[in-house]
């Protein structure tokens, strides 16, 4: 009258392994779960038993008693439904035991016995280890992704339980619709002109440089952004299974290929709360927009809009590459690393040429405040972008297509991984002259920028990075030039208003 | 500083003034035609309702809300705590006819009932020169209003200037970094303890130690936005020449021309060119037949301390030009443009344009702001 299932729940980007324990006795009828159930979890009692029941399964008068062990861990969501249910047929004894021994079962139960898909069953399917996955159709590909060809499917509650009584075989594997066609992504050629932010893209997926876009409305900043996922390679295989497990457990849609390849591009609402973009939630803290970005491109428009506070929860995962969020029963650790692009206009009037701007300096200072101090400090590229000249809108032919700068920006990301084997924007400042040693020429055009003013300690840093993009970007000669060393300087554009961001 | 020690039980008739003209629904009408029928002590029983009053006072008093007001603001500032503040301050309370109020303004249409002066009052009887302009200059506007200042200075004339961000700060600063006999005369519209703007600090204690700091607000005061235009008129009344360096279709510098043009003031301008916003006030008061100002000799033939313009032209010790900087330097002095503005004109690749402006830039002939360059200083011959 007992039978224990495996299955999981899912907490920040981890699996967390459950067993689903089910006592069937006589008694008071009765049906309770214990275990910490959330508010969700415990109302599967009705879906468990208002699927069994369509499913011409018996529900009996007799009092069920379900435990989800580890009987201390909080557990959320409606992803342990078809293991309760095949739990209680087994201890009821309309499956036999010996059928679930090496099968672990994930997913929600409809009312009508159906299956439906749940977020996160890829770390799921990976924290339960050694079984044969049974998971609803729609999330086969999470699951291949981890347990390969062993997982097995199925549409409904009937349809498992007909193969674990052996009166039909396990439903095919859906191998028709694995189809590996992605839409094509937004392509360079579309832009007309912009040479300078065009430079800014290419230098900002070689070296992986953080990026700021300012420029005045209608200068095509979010169309420029948009562009840089074409122009990075695809992601790594260790990043790859990384960026898959965060998609699964946030519950968005994986594409058609299962993995995540290409790397992602996410751009949050200005309006976005810290928990949406750092990642939260009491009970399984979802992933947030940074961890979805990981391996790819964290889009902010407007970025002074953005709350400070929600800006400033960038800073550790910006320096560490993960978010360690805390909370008082428990901790995770989400991958968040990311190349973060933003957009800004120079002002609240969006500015123009010198003299153009309608604001009062307070506005205009106040304005450019709210992206001062830490953040800003964390841009390698600040790149200037204007509206693009009328003879560029006319002109027939697009720019360069994303295929060719691809390609320089892989073989430049390659040079880099070769000498040290990171991307040039995490060099240490420590290695800097041995990784990136100077021309004469370039030495003197730094000297002079500092002796001026013009430059801090870490923009000289930041700059000497950059430039070392630059020279990959053009050959990778051993020595950064002069001319790699002023292109450097000059993606990094000085806001105008505040003195103090002058000399940053 | 103060010239009036304080009695042992007696406060001299200024400190009544003073704290007078901070009461709220205090205005220049009224303030005066208090102090035109009354002695300061007097008028400060008036306005407590303890003595009969006649005229414009008596009508404003009628209002219950100016009374209350009033009482309540003779508690909180009592002339007492007023004038040990002024004291603190080093400031010289200038009623309306005191020995050392402003002589340019005795005859004003609307003279300030009193002045709160900081510094060395004996300036306004040199020569003065008031440069005016927008706060959102260009950097070449910027550069002009310093290179006057500068020259003014040089030449002996004190530039009078409202101390505001843009062309008014920067028409001081020039005149301070001159060796001449010119002095930065600042005329601000709040309390000399009440610094605005605050980035202005240093130009603001500069005026006060070793020019003239002018306010008709006592101390405590904050810079109303109603106190801006009162204080260009003083701009405009103590000035024998006005020069507005840029300013939009309309703006506070335009109020002080007009103001100056009402008080027979000289008023000259700035050309600029006529797509620049910030020139489109300048080039306005141009049409309407303001004297143009192209350099520091045309303000000083206006006040007839020279006849001619210099032939010898000041030595530019920037280093010139050459090559391609050429081309890039005229391209940016017909307007401002970006990298790629320059790369589209004339057809360089980005790192020759960057490289180029980059040379001009450390060369002192073009500035950079927001990814924007624009030409600064005189212009290359």
């Amino acid at each position: 009258m007992l039978a224990a299932v495996r299955s999981a729940t899912v907490f920040g980007v981890e699996g967390r392994p459950v067993t689903v324990e089910v006592h069937v006795s006589t008694g008071l009828p009765a049906f309770q779960i214990v275990g910490l159930p959330d508010e969700a979890c415990r109302e599967s009692r009705d879906r468990v038993r208002a699927a069994v029941l369509c499913s011409e399964l018996v529900w009996p008068s007799c009092r069920v008693t379900v435990n989800l062990a580890p009987s201390n861990q909080r557990k959320g969501g409606s992803g342990l439904d078809l293991a309760i249910a095949i739990g209680f047929l087994a201890a009821h004894g309309q499956v036999p035991v010996s059928q679930i021994e090496g099968l672990g079962f994930v997913g929600e139960l409809g009312l009508d016995g159906s299956l439906r898909q749940v977020a996160g069953v890829a770390p799921m399917v990976a924290a339960m280890g050694d079984v044969r996955p049974v998971v609803p159709i729609s999330n086969y590909r999470e699951a291949w992704c981890v347990a390969g060809d062993g997982v097995r499917v199925a549409r409904t509650l009937r349809e498992v339980v007909d193969a674990l009584n052996a009166d039909a075989p396990w439903p095919q594997l859906p191998d028709g619709e694995f189809v590996d066609e992605e839409p094509p992504l937004p392509d360079l050629a579309d832009v007309r002109g912009q040479a300078m932010a065009r430079q800014g893209l290419e230098v900002a997926a070689a070296g992986g440089h953080h990026m700021l876009l300012v420029g005045p409305p209608g200068s095509g900043k979010t169309m420029l952004a948009q562009r840089i996922p074409g122009l990075l390679p695809l992601l790594e295989p260790d990043v790859s299974l990384q960026a898959t497990m965060v998609h699964s457990a946030a519950g968005v849609r994986l594409p058609a290929g299962g993995m995540v390849q290409r790397a992602p591009f996410r751009a949050p609402h200005h309006s976005s709360s810290m928990v949406a973009l750092v990642g939260g939630g009491s009970i399984s803290l979802r992933p947030g927009e940074i961890s979805l970005a990981h391996g790819g491109v964290l889009f902010l428009d407007e970025l002074g809009e953005f709350a400070p506070s929600v800006l400033d929860g960038l800073r550790q995962p910006l320096e560490e590459g993960v978010i360690r969020l805390a909370r008082a029963r428990a901790s995770a650790a989400l991958p968040a690393k990311f190349l973060l692009v933003a957009a800004t206009n120079p002002c609240p009037c969006g500015g123009g040429g010198p003299g153009d701007c309608q604001c009062d300096e307070a506005a205009r200072l106040r304005y450019v405040r709210r992206l001062s101090g830490p953040l800003l400090d964390r841009f390698d590229l600040r790149v200037g972008v204007t509206r693009p000249a009328v003879e560029d809108l006319l002109a027939s032919g697009g720019g360069e297509p994303t295929v060719g700068v691809a390609a320089r920006v892989g073989a430049a990301r390659q040079r880099a991984l070769d000498r040290i084997g990171m991307v040039n924007a995490n060099i240490p400042a420590s290695h800097l002259d041995s990784l990136a040693p100077l021309h004469q020429a370039a030495r003197e055009l730094l000297r002079d920028q500092l002796e001026r003013d013009q430059l801090t300690g870490r923009g000289y840093h930041r700059i000497r990075r950059v430039a070392r993009t630059i020279t990959d970007l053009q050959g990778g000669g051993e020595l950064v030039l002069d001319e790699h060393v002023q292109m450097a300087l000059s993606m990094r554009v000085r806001l105008s208003i505040s003195s103090r961001e002058r000399a940053a | 500083m103060s010239a009036e020690p304080l009695a042992s039980n007696e406060l001299p008739p200024e400190a009544y003034v003073a704290s007078l003209a901070g009461f709220r629904n205090m205005n220049v009408h009224r303030l005066g035609a208090l102090l035109r029928h009354h002695s300061p002590e007097e008028a400060w029983q008036v306005v407590l309702g303890r003595r009969p009053c006649s005229g414009l006072i008596a009508k404003v008093l009628v209002d219950s809300d100016v009374r209350k007001s009033w009482r309540r603001c003779a508690q909180e500032r009592p002339p007492e705590a007023i004038w040990s503040q002024c004291l603190a301050l080093g400031l010289q309370v200038l009623p309306y006819g005191h020995q050392r109020y402003p002589a340019g303004l005795l005859d004003d249409p609307f003279p300030p009932p009193v002045l709160f002066a900081k510094g060395n009052v004996g300036l306004l009887a040199g020569r003065r020169v008031g440069i005016v302009g927008t706060r959102n200059a260009t950097a070449a506007g910027r550069e002009v209003a310093r290179s006057l200042g500068f020259g003014l200075g040089t030449a002996g004339v004190h530039v009078i200037s409202g101390l505001a961000r843009g062309i008014d700060g920067h028409a001081h600063r020039g005149v301070l970094a001159a060796e001449g006999e010119g002095r930065p005369i600042g005329i601000v519209a709040s309390g000399h303890d009440v610094v605005y703007p605050r980035e202005h600090r240093d130009l603001w204690e500069a005026a006060g130690n070793c020019g003239l700091l002018l306010s008709e607000a006592p101390p405590g005061v904050p810079p109303e936005p109603h106190r801006f235009p009162l204080r260009n008129r003083i701009v405009a009344a103590l000035s024998e020449v006005i020069v507005v360096v840029e300013s939009r279709e309309r703006g506070g510098s335009l109020i002080t021309a007009s103001q100056a043009i009402e008080r027979n003031v000289t008023v000259m301008a700035v050309p600029g060119s006529i797509g620049k916003r910030a020139s489109a006030g300048t080039n306005a008061l141009l049409c309407d037949g303001a004297a143009p100002v192209t350099g520091v000799d045309d303000v000083l033939t206006a006040l007839s301390l020279q006849n001619t313009r210099s032939a010898v032209l000041p030595a530019d010790l920037r280093a010139r030009p050459r090559g391609e900087d050429i081309a890039v330097y005229r391209v940016l002095s017909a307007e401002p443009r970006t990298i790629e503005g320059v790369t589209l004109a004339l057809g360089f690749s980005l790192v020759d344009a960057a490289m180029s402006l980059a040379r001009l830039e450390s060369a002192g002939w073009v500035a950079q702001a927001d990814g924007w360059f624009e030409c600064v200083g005189s212009p290359l011959r």
